[in-house]
């Protein structure tokens, strides 16, 4: 088969059909991958027709399609009885059509299966109309109606294409598994203005306003079994700036969030055990990145706030400032292979670093190591073709302040300080 | 004393000097990398950020107002990688990244990848307003091969290259050799 994967894409539009015929069926039975796997490298294969490409310009189907597996010791990030799992599949197929010469339909829809990390199945990633507004030599402005992509952070918007972040699991505290389907992107309106010069460089300003919706399973994820309620999101919005200076490796960037939620109990006497209350969250980051040959870094620095009114008690408040950064490192040793590390640290009230006033506050309920999440990652890519990747890494990990479900710790399953975790993933896209 | 020194020193590398001077003529010198245009593309030169913005995405629209088709081939092809080096001065990670996260995310439309120099040569000459980029050796061979649908290949802004030849076909295409400039 791997050979067959290795027959590169044709990318005429009868290949492009059979392709999406062959992700029809993989939804319909997400388990059968490697058969899924088959028939779309069968279909690549047998792209014998002319190409026309004035077709393929106006319309463009692409996808990936990946399995990995993954191993966690001591805590319970995918799984609850800490066994090797399969649950590690992300599938996706994505469509854009240019109705004209200024506007553009994209859509994405994307399966993934991560075990407690966010619910499993398919969803509608993206589903815009893209206007494009003005379109100069030097400026372009676009603005996004319907579904889109949170783009405002550093892997914000490639956080769910396997081959397009830079580890199979990222810094938890900037891209939370278990905030995946609120943060990655909202139903709204974008805008995007890019500014391109020979003596500045190129500046992108983004912004963006929505809300997303929030599944049964996402509040299950959050809030715990016991919240019988429902969740909401009531507003979000984005903005964000990034400069790379002209012909530079270097790149920097600044994003603001704002964000407010709120909870209707079901009541006592449904057995819900939580009270009406609204939530707010601030997030500001800054970034930077250097894309050398060889060498490449990046990195962000993040602080958020999180308030609570209501919730555990009517009259309950809760004010915290957390903060936290990552540094990562990627080295290409060959064309096709290369070395990750990365050192993340984050700590969910700056008041209360190493967690011990959050044990005292809930009475020991909840231990110190829920305060904070921090990861050391080592890994490697290795680029068999210009489509087809594999992954590794492992994880050392201190802290259980970015497992779920959020709001009501889980002490009994995360019973250590300390946890760790690999992961290997095949990729494939087109 | 100088000289003498020199001259001493460049009798006893003679052999080596030899050698070079031999290999100079037999090792064919890197060959470059032109970009071509669609026949009707009026821009006849660009500038290298200009060109870099094409294949960044970031310029979509011809100086006509006629929009921009960009045509690469795979990423790990090495024409591919010596074109993002040399000529867009961008390393071809960088560019993927930047092509992935178009697509990937719904923010707009990568170049279309191709799966040899061949097609992307038809690629460019069937589709208006196409950009690529082709291996100067090839662009020489075009001369001698029988494309079906090639009839001519007509080069501008290059001396050099200023091929101008019927070839057997039922369709007219063309393509244009941009020049560019610092």
């Amino acid at each position: 088969m791997l050979s067959k994967l290795k027959t590169n894409a044709a990318v005429d539009v009868s290949s492009r059909v059979n392709n999406l015929l062959s992700f029809i069926g993989c939804f319909a039975r997400p388990k059968t991958i490697v058969i899924v796997l088959a028939a779309l490298s069968g279909s690549i294969a047998q792209a014998k027709e002319p190409n026309i490409f004035s077709t393929s310009q106006d319309f463009q189907l692409h996808g990936f399609i990946s399995q990995g597996l993954i191993d966690v010791n001591g805590s319970d990030f995918v799984n609850d009885d800490g066994e090797l799992s399969a649950e590690l599949t992300e599938i996706g197929l994505n469509a854009s059509y240019q109705l004209t010469s200024k506007f553009r339909l994209a859509g994405q829809v994307v399966y993934l299966d991560g075990g407690n990390r966010y619910a499993q199945g398919a969803r509608v990633d993206y589903a815009l109309i893209d206007w494009s507004a003005i379109t100069t030599e030097n400026w372009q402005a676009n603005i996004y109606l319907g579904r889109f992509k949170n783009n405002h952070w550093l892997y914000s918007s490639s956080r769910d294409i396997p081959f397009a972040r830079p580890s199979i699991i990222l810094p938890q505290s900037v891209y939370f598994d278990g905030f995946r389907d609120i943060a990655v992107g909202s139903d709204g309106i974008a805008s995007k203005i890019s500014y391109s010069t020979d003596d500045y460089g190129n500046f992108d300003w983004q912004i963006s306003y929505g809300t997303s919706p929030i599944s049964d399973e996402q509040t299950t994820n959050i809030l715990s079994d016991y919240a019988q309620g429902d969740a909401e999101q009531d507003y979000d919005a984005q903005t964000s700036l990034y400069w790379q200076p002209a012909f530079s490796s270097w790149r920097f960037g600044i994003s603001l969030l704002d964000a407010g939620f709120t909870y209707d109990s079901a009541g006592v006497s449904n057995g819900d055990f939580f009270f009406d209350s609204d939530f707010t969250f601030q997030f500001y980051t800054l970034n930077a990145l250097y894309e050398g040959e060889t060498w490449e870094f990046s990195g962000e620095v993040y602080q958020q706030r999180f308030t609570m009114d209501g919730f555990y008690h009517p009259t309950f408040e809760l004010d915290n400032i957390g903060q936290g950064f990552y540094l990562q490192s990627r080295y290409k040793i060959t064309q096709q292979l290369t070395l990750l590390a990365r050192y993340e640290d984050f700590y969910l009230d700056k008041e209360d670093k190493d967690g011990k006033k959050l044990e005292q506050s809930t009475g020991g309920q909840v231990p110190y190591y829920f305060g904070f999440h921090k990861d050391v990652t080592l890994g490697l890519n290795y680029d068999f073709t210009s489509n087809f990747a594999l992954r590794a890494e492992y994880h050392w990990v201190r802290g259980a302040g970015r497992l779920t479900p959020v709001v009501a710790p889980n002490p009994g399953i995360n019973d250590s300080e300390d946890w760790q975790m690999w992961a290997v993933q095949l990729m494939y896209w087109f | 004393m100088f000289f003498r020194l020199l001259q001493d020193t460049l009798i006893k590398l003679y052999p080596l000097v030899i050698t070079l001077m031999l290999a100079c003529l037999v090792i064919p010198q890197a060959v470059a990398i032109e970009v071509i245009t669609h026949h009707q593309v009026t821009d006849d030169s660009l500038t290298k950020s200009q060109l870099r913005r094409i294949y960044t995405m970031r310029q979509l629209y011809w100086s006509d107002n006629s929009a921009i088709s960009v045509f690469v081939l795979p990423n790990q092809d090495k024409l591919h990688q010596r074109f993002a080096k040399e000529r867009l001065q961008i390393f071809p990670y960088q560019l993927n990244r930047i092509w992935h996260k178009l697509t990937y995310s719904g923010l707009g439309v990568a170049p279309t990848i191709v799966r040899s120099e061949q097609e992307l040569i038809q690629a460019v000459i069937k589709t208006p307003g196409a950009i690529g980029y082709i291996d100067d050796a090839t662009l020489s061979k075009i001369e001698h091969e029988q494309y079906e649908n090639v009839a001519m290949v007509r080069v501008v802004s290059q001396e050099t290259h200023a091929i101008e030849k019927e070839q057997k076909g039922s369709r007219k295409g063309v393509v244009n050799v941009v020049k560019i400039k610092d």
